[in-house]
């Protein structure tokens, strides 16, 4: 499995040193630190990936590396339909909760970073107290609401809060973003006889392009693994997404120890966000740091 | 100035909105004192006569199929009946028992016809009929009423209606290694001595319904109980009870069970005792015919529970029924499904190749099935003579008072006594539930 | 490109302007209030009218007012105090430690030029993986079956099965989780620290540790406080971890899992949604304070 050798592979990359000619060498303890953080990190997927491969009585030990290594697990689930119904379904509710909490997070940011209105202060506050909901506060609410609209078990059900509860994040890094910009492109855009939207879509979005990556990559990671809704307002593979699918696995036959099964799955799922996030992690932080930083 | 003023009307035309409809009715508010002994008043009857022209499919919603018996009987009713249009499909919950009923009521909840069937645990009749979640069966099974044991229609009726048809009873046993253990104990005192010179034995003692049963099952037979006679007020806080209790929490610190037992649901007993990690195992039948697919075949025995000193022997009625939904919008293919899965030839075949106990009277003669299973006759009669948990409405808060505090006390964080007193006052704070 | 020639302060003339600045921004702002209105502002009303009512569990459709109640009962339910507890000491326990933690691998990285490409690489697995999986991860490492932990330490404890222990595999689970992500905030913090300051401070004789204190982390104050309120706000709010490790049995419990448990598994409507409303009005208390501390950004944000 891919992510199995990529994961144990990375000790060894450590090889490709980076020079840097301003400092002294590194010492020792310095190097244990490296290992002490790079096993700290890595060792419990590793185990996931440990069990993950074993089948039958090699469940029941806690050998650190597979006495028989096999694929089966990864097989059977890949064989269970709800399982890739339900990586199915976190896609598309992930990807449309990702667009359009961009697009409407953007529009509210821009309003927010330039445009000129009473109850700026109201609406910040509006969307940043988002932030602070316990989706618990909400759940049985909008499970009474979702039943009574027909919006109970369907993806529909579960992007419209999604949206919701990323809006805040994706608000605050693009007012940061936007307000970085400096206003000449669109003061000439509108001389020029630009309307307001029209120096928004032409001149200040593709300026934010990384300022939206972030937003965006941080809204998929949300949805992908958001966890309490998606147990409350789904209920089968129709809607499922895979957290609370692998929550409620119920493994692949009913000999099996399930064990190796949800690993599997565990794993499979992790991947994705893994990749997203490594490709990412520049505009991760940079994004969650916007604002804390610069103070 | 506009825009601002646009802003605050569009907010306050959505508040006041949302305020009428916040305020107006709603399916959980709004009802008058109906009265206890009409709740299922109105209930949807069901018509014998729809199976006869039932198409289409049915969900049969279950728990993890341990035995494997729920997969091999919808695969048997589509071959009998796939070209006539009708065609089960099988859905299942997770493996612990609390979690299958919170899937269920989840789906009730919110009106979804997800399940055409639901393989109920006997303890939840009560409370889904109350609910007005289930059809009423009365017509299908007052034809079949004698067919049945008596003992497995207690938990189907509620307000004097069949809500489900009894579809597999449930008594526990002890299971032994026969080349381990050589005796059958013959109290449960010396069974614990036993198992602790013997390796330990594995039970059910997790937070969950499981542990309640395993509970009640030492506690009955000390001769405690949960409830007053007239159901009304908790007996739960008895010497009796609290000698039950520390007779278990001492089990733990002696040996007999090993402390991990306080994570084991029945699957992980199953295991412990198919690995030879334990030689001792308390466990429903349905473990029966996996023990002997699996490495201990013929290795071990099945005896019905011993008696305990100072009082008698006792057991708790398990088992399940077949529900109907009340949302369900096949319910013709929903009843011939239910009448496939109640006929003498399945109950045959779960008894004999799934070790399920049945609930027709008929199947304990089948000579497949004596054969099949040694104990079939001890398993009647442990049938007949077990007890029922109490009939409820709010029979899971009462069962989560008393599973909760009788773990805390197994794995040592209260004393026994002090864990039952808690169980009580829980016991009685939820009879008061409105 | 030209800067435009406009003295500060003129408005533009509304030539083809489109909407006016006041029309446009109702209009881009409108999407996401009426989502907020929908999604949290009607549900939390509600939520607050369905906690002033009673809902029976045994009869279907029948309910009546409470008025307080609820409340008065879910405060006074030792239930309630417990995962009050629980949460609090979790929240402490948990978001202290992955401060510590954070801290010392920031400056492990900071310090570690050659390894620091790798290691914000790996730093960031834990914080990928799914809280979902994270529970299932760390389940499997203190099963007792497997028995890795109890062989690795040589203890015999039902970590799972006991108190205090469960409490503390989930502290250990959510630290695994977020401490390395925490490290890269503060690492990003440090990073902007000039290094004249410290080599200034050398100068003067200031020993490592009193450049650490009276340097490094004044410096940090912003960085750290906004990573912890989000944190703080997360731990108040746990639910994902104890609903798988434990289900909230053994001393796991926390406001968020009991108030689920109370709507959902027992049905109790009126008292579930009571509890919610509790945990609602707790972290929104907790949020306000820091708020205090860390309200000039957010004022920043609004300023034209």
């Amino acid at each position: 499995m891919e992510a199995a050798t990529v994961e144990r592979a990375q000790p060894r990359v450590r090889t490709k040193k980076k020079a840097r000619a301003t400092r002294k060498g590194t010492p020792w303890w310095m190097w244990v630190a490296v290992v002490v953080i790079v096993v700290f990190c890595l060792f419990p997927f590793y185990w996931l990936i440990n069990i993950s491969l074993k089948t039958g009585s090699d469940l029941s030990s806690s050998d650190l590396v597979p006495p028989s290594p096999s694929l089966s697990n990864y097989e059977s689930i890949f064989r269970n339909d709800d399982f890739v119904r339900a990586l199915g379904n976190s896609v598309i509710v992930s990807l449309v909760t990702t667009v359009l909490s961009l697009i409407f997070g953007s529009f509210c940011a821009y309003a927010l970073a330039r445009l000129r209105f009473k109850g700026k202060f109201f609406i910040l506050g509006a969307v940043l107290s988002i932030t602070t909901f316990p989706a618990i506060a909400i759940a049985a609410p909008i499970f009474k609401l979702w039943t009574d609209f027909g919006l109970f078990n369907t993806v529909i059900g579960l992007i419209i809060p999604y949206i919701t509860f990323t809006l805040p994040l994706a608000i605050y890094i693009l007012t940061s973003f936007f307000k970085e910009i400096p206003k000449d492109l669109e003061e000439a855009a509108l001389v020029d006889g630009a309307t307001y939207f029209q120096a928004f879509r032409k001149v200040v979005v593709p300026l934010a392009a990384p300022g939206l990556a972030t937003a965006g990559i941080l809204t998929f990671i949300f949805a992908w693994n958001e966890f309490l809704l998606a147990v409350t307002l789904t209920s089968s593979p129709n809607a499922r997404t895979v957290p609370a699918a692998i929550a409620f696995f119920t493994g692949s036959t009913q000999f099996e120890q399930p064990l190796g099964t949800i690993s599997a799955a565990s794993v499979v799922i992790s991947v994705p966000l893994i990749v997203a996030v490594l490709l990412f992690q520049k505009r991760i932080v940079a994004g969650l740091t916007a604002g804390a930083v610069k103070g | 100035m506009k825009g601002h003023k646009l802003l605050w009307v569009v907010c306050l035309a959505v508040a006041m909105a949302f305020a009428v409809a916040a305020c107006g009715g709603d399916d959980e508010g709004g009802g008058s004192g109906a009265t206890e002994t009409t709740t299922t008043k109105g209930a949807k009857k069901i018509d014998p006569a729809s199976m006869d022209s039932a198409k289409g499919e049915v969900v049969y919603c279950t728990g993890k199929d341990t035995s494997g018996a729920q997969a091999q009987s919808v695969k048997d009713f589509n071959k009998e009946f796939g070209s006539q249009g009708v065609t089960a499909k099988l859905l299942e919950f997770p493996e612990a028992a609390d979690e299958q009923r919170n899937q269920f009521i989840q789906r009730q909840r919110a009106k979804s016809g997800d399940c055409d069937i639901f393989y109920a645990d006997v303890i939840w009749t009560a409370e889904f009929a109350s609910q007005k979640w289930l059809y009423d069966m009365t017509p299908y099974v007052q034809e079949r009423e004698k067919e049945f044991i008596p003992a497995t229609f207690e938990s189907v009726k509620y307000e004097g209606k069949f809500f489900g048809v009894p579809k597999q009873t449930d008594a526990a046993f002890i299971y032994r290694r026969t080349d381990k253990v050589k005796e059958a104990p013959a109290t449960w005192q010396e069974l614990y001595k036993v198992a602790a010179a013997n390796g330990g034995m594995a039970y059910q003692g997790a937070a969950y319904e499981g542990l309640t049963v395993d509970f009640l099952e030492i506690a009955f037979a000390a001769g405690g109980e949960v409830l007053s006679g007239d159901g009304k007020k908790s007996a739960f806080n008895s010497p009796e009870n609290v000698k039950a209790l520390e007779f278990m929490v001492n089990g733990i610190k002696d040996g007999a069970a090993d402390k991990a037992v306080t994570t084991y649901m029945e699957e992980q007993s199953r295991r412990a005792f198919e690995a030879g990690r334990v030689n001792i195992m308390r466990n429903w039948p349905y473990a029966y015919a996996l023990g002997n697919m699996s490495k201990i075949k013929g290795k071990f025995e099945v005896t019905p529970f011993p008696k305990f000193e100072g009082g008698g022997t006792a057991g708790i009625l398990g088992g399940h029924n077949l529900v109907v939904s009340a949302y369900s919008k096949n319910a013709g293919g929903a009843l011939k499904l239910i009448d496939f899965l109640t006929s003498e030839k399945i109950m045959a075949q779960d008894a004999a190749k799934f070790s399920l106990a049945p609930v027709l009277n008929a199947t304990y003669e089948d000579a497949a099935v004596k054969k099949a299973l040694p104990f079939s006759a001890e398993l009647k009669e442990a049938v007949a003579q077990a007890k029922s948990r109490p009939v409820s409405p709010v029979y899971t808060q009462m069962s989560q008072a008393i599973f909760k505090n009788v773990n805390a006390a197994l794995g040592g964080q209260m004393e026994p006594k002090a864990a039952i007193e808690k169980a009580d006052g829980e016991i009685a704070k939820a009879l008061e539930t409105f | 490109m030209e800067s435009a020639s406009l003295p500060a302060g003129t408005e533009p003339r509304r030539r083809s302007r489109g909407l006016s600045q006041g029309r446009l921004a109702a209009l881009m702002v409108s999407p996401s209030m009426v989502l907020i209105a929908l999604v949290a502002a009607y549900p939390i009303v509600y939520a607050v009218w369905l906690s002033l009512n009673e809902y029976s569990v045994r009869v279907a459709g029948l309910s009546r007012w409470a008025g307080l109640k609820n409340y008065r009962e879910a405060l006074s339910d030792y239930a309630f105090w417990d995962a009050f507890k629980t949460t609090f000491i979790f929240t402490g326990a948990s978001v202290f430690l992955e401060l510590m933690i954070g801290l010392a691998m920031a400056l492990a990285m900071h310090a570690a030029f050659r390894g620091q490409g790798v290691l914000r690489t790996v730093v960031l697995v834990p914080w990928a993986v799914l809280t979902v999986v994270t529970a299932i991860m760390w389940q499997s490492i203190f099963d007792p079956t497997l028995g890795l932990v109890n062989t690795l330490l040589g203890t015999d404890v039902v970590w799972l099965g006991s108190e205090p222990e469960a409490l503390i595999v989930m502290i250990i689970a959510d630290t695994w989780k977020t401490a390395p992500f925490m490290g890269l905030l503060i690492l990003a913090g440090l990073q902007v620290i000039p290094d004249d300051i410290y080599e200034a401070a050398k100068v003067d004789g200031a020993t490592a540790w009193q450049r650490f204190v009276r340097i490094t982390l004044p410096l940090l104050k912003p960085a750290i406080l906004v990573a912890l309120i989000f944190r703080t706000l997360d731990a108040l709010r746990i639910f994902d971890l104890p609903f798988v490790l434990t289900k909230g049995a053994n001393g796991t419990n926390t406001l968020s899992l009991i108030s689920y448990e109370t709507f959902q598994t027992n049905r109790i409507l009126g008292l579930g949604s009571a509890l919610a409303v509790i945990t609602f009005v707790v972290v929104m208390a907790v949020s306000f304070i820091y708020i205090r501390f860390v309200g000039g950004n957010i004022r920043g944000l609004a300023e034209d």
